[in-house]
């Protein structure tokens, strides 16, 4: 189960959606849960490049995007719509979970990720958080994320050793925190443990991840430059 | 291969025209040299653009190929003086003869290479009319390297490709049905969670259905995105995410990194065995509600692996007198296989608060 967000009033206009996955019927199915909780449906789509060109045109809050799409992967669809809409949320879904597809989505920018199987109410609790801003972490996602600040910092170590301030590092806190969502801690459960706020426990969270995308940002911006591509950033 | 040829036919051309046009001086019959010059520039046009495609490389052109370079080794005898022949001058066509042999080498293989090679070489003996002097003998020779090694070069050459085509043929095979089965997989998988889901949601016995639908698209899950659990065939580690994530289930859920996680084998085995034990634990004792959560951490030195409930809890004194009663369940099927590794394990719980059990192996 999926940290709960704490929950905000109301908003005066309700989050606008976009469901994008090839699959019709779970592409109806959670279209229709939303639309049940209240949320409203901006348009749906069953592929990446579709996504893109309905997201420019909707301009929705969130898009609920699967990790499989018949023409590209999570990461790309992400990666465009972030660059054609800014401050877009995308949050991501998959059946299977293949842990580096959803690694490499999340760090080119998704706010968070969850299984097909999660519940209704863990469905929509996760919208109205990445709505919010707010990071979705499954305890599967904060063990990838664990094990990518363990990668970098051993990447770091060997062939030529870069300088620390290229490499994101979580700090203590950071990594007690990660460590208690991935062995299934609710927000308020850690918050109580640490004696934090809930408030707190959940930026501390979002900076794991805001610092593993940043880095990847700044990565692809070095690749591009260097191999002379221009991004159109 | 056949490009080789052809470059090869111009340039002995050149050589042969040179060669010509220097000695003409001294022919019997000096227009003759430059008939042959003719007859070989037109010959080398019409086969370097029949051979470019694969259907111009017919037998009878490869054929014939052979007859105008024998015909032009003999029409040496009648072009040159005999005086010439006998102290060993080149003939006519010189080296430009050996092209056919070539053409019959990568048309053929090693022994149509050698027949045509044969062939020239007869004429170059009739050409010559029994005087051998060395310098024939060594053209002899070299013709028929160019069509015995030249022929079985190619062929090994083309077997090398054919080999290489197989493999990317099925090397391609195989990617294909791994990016189906990810399909289908991911199908039957979306199938199972919705039906889990609108049966939770329905209740009575649909929830049933749910139920195990939810149980099997976690096992098929964890089945999908497993790790193998071979040892790498290089540096014989074992992945240990392939032993953890199996323990996955309706229940369980297991967060791993996103790369191999490597142990030597029996300090796999052993990681695995624990937290398998302690997973069963949380199944047994902590109650149907309860709900278990692993988690895999690469720490450079160590792998951890931490296991949590939210079930109901004991109190850590009753594991010391289980031990000291002689049950030796926890403190035999997790203390004791991390131990015999170099490990630790320790288990830490309080009544109504679930358990932690926390297993590290050493790396080395």
């Amino acid at each position: 189960m999926p940290p709960r967000p704490d929950h905000e009033g109301a908003a005066p206009t309700p989050v606008r959606i976009l469901v994008v996955d090839d699959h019709p019927i779970w592409r109806d199915a959670a279209a229709r849960s939303l639309d049940e909780a209240g949320y409203q449906i901006v348009g749906t789509a069953g592929n990446g490049a579709q996504a893109v060109r309905i997201a420019v045109a909707t301009r929705p809050d969130v898009v609920l995007l699967d990790l499989n799409l018949p023409d590209m992967s999570g990461a790309e669809v992400t990666r465009r719509l972030l660059t054609e809409l800014a401050g877009v949320r995308v949050l991501m879904l998959s059946a299977s979970g293949e842990r580096q597809d959803v690694l490499d989505a999340v760090t080119a920018g998704a706010s968070g990720y969850l299984l097909k199987s999660a519940e209704v109410a863990e469905l929509v609790d996760a919208v109205r958080s990445t709505a919010a801003g707010h990071a979705v972490f499954t305890p599967s996602l904060a063990g990838l994320v664990l094990g990518e600040y363990r990668r970098l910092a051993q990447s770091g170590q060997e062939p030529a050793p870069k300088s620390p301030a290229e490499l994101p590092t979580l700090t203590e806190r950071e990594t007690e925190i990660l460590r208690l969502v991935a062995t299934g801690l609710t927000y308020p459960q850690i918050a109580a443990r640490l004696t934090l706020s809930p408030r707190t426990v959940q930026n501390h969270v979002q900076n794991t991840l805001s610092k593993l995308q940043l880095h990847n940002k700044a990565q692809l911006v070095r690749y591009a430059l260097e191999k002379g591509v221009d991004l159109g950033y | 291969m056949w490009r080789v040829v052809a470059l090869f036919r111009v340039i002995t051309l050149i050589y042969a025209a040179f060669l010509i046009v220097n000695e003409h001086s001294h022919y019997a019959h000096p227009a003759g040299g430059f008939i042959a010059i003719a007859v070989m520039a037109l010959w080398t046009v019409v086969t370097v653009v029949a051979y470019s495609r694969p259907e111009g490389r017919k037998p009878w052109l490869i054929v014939t190929d052979v007859a105008v370079a024998s015909a032009l080794v003999m029409s040496t005898r009648w072009i040159d003086t005999v005086t010439r022949i006998s102290h060993g001058s080149p003939t006519i066509p010189s080296t430009w003869a050996c092209s056919a042999v070539l053409a019959c080498a990568v048309a053929g293989g090693p022994w149509i290479g050698l027949t045509g090679a044969g062939v020239v070489s007869v004429a170059d003996l009739v050409e010559r009319q029994a005087f051998l002097p060395q310098s024939t003998f060594n053209s002899i020779v070299l013709l028929l390297i160019a069509g015995g090694v030249g022929g079985y070069v190619v062929r090994l050459g083309l077997q090398a490709e054919a080999a290489v085509d197989r493999a990317a043929r099925s090397e391609a095979a195989l990617a294909e049905r791994e990016r189906i089965a990810r399909g289908i997989h991911d199908s039957v998988l979306q199938v199972l969670a919705l039906v889990s889901r609108r049966g939770r949601e329905l209740g009575g016995p649909a929830a049933e259905l749910g139920i195990l639908a939810a149980e099997q698209e976690a096992a098929l899950r964890s089945l999908v995105s497993s790790p193998s659990t071979e040892p790498d065939a290089d540096t014989g580690l074992v992945d240990v995410r392939g032993l953890i994530e199996p323990l996955a289930n309706g229940r369980i859920s297991v967060a791993c990194p996103a790369t191999a996680v490597y142990l030597p084998p029996a300090a796999a085995r052993a990681l695995g065995g624990a937290a398998s034990a302690a997973v069963d634990n949380v199944l047994r004792h902590a109650g149907e509600s309860a709900r278990g959560w692993v988690l895999v951490e690469d720490e450079g030195q160590a792998v951890r692996v931490s296991i949590r409930d939210d079930g109901k809890g004991f109190d850590s004194d009753r594991l010391a007198t289980a031990a000291a009663t002689g049950r030796l369940g926890v403190s035999h099927s997790i203390v004791g296989r991390m131990r015999e590794v170099g490990g630790t394990a320790v288990v830490t719980s309080t009544p109504g608060q679930g358990t932690e059990v926390e297993l590290r192996a050493p790396e080395a």
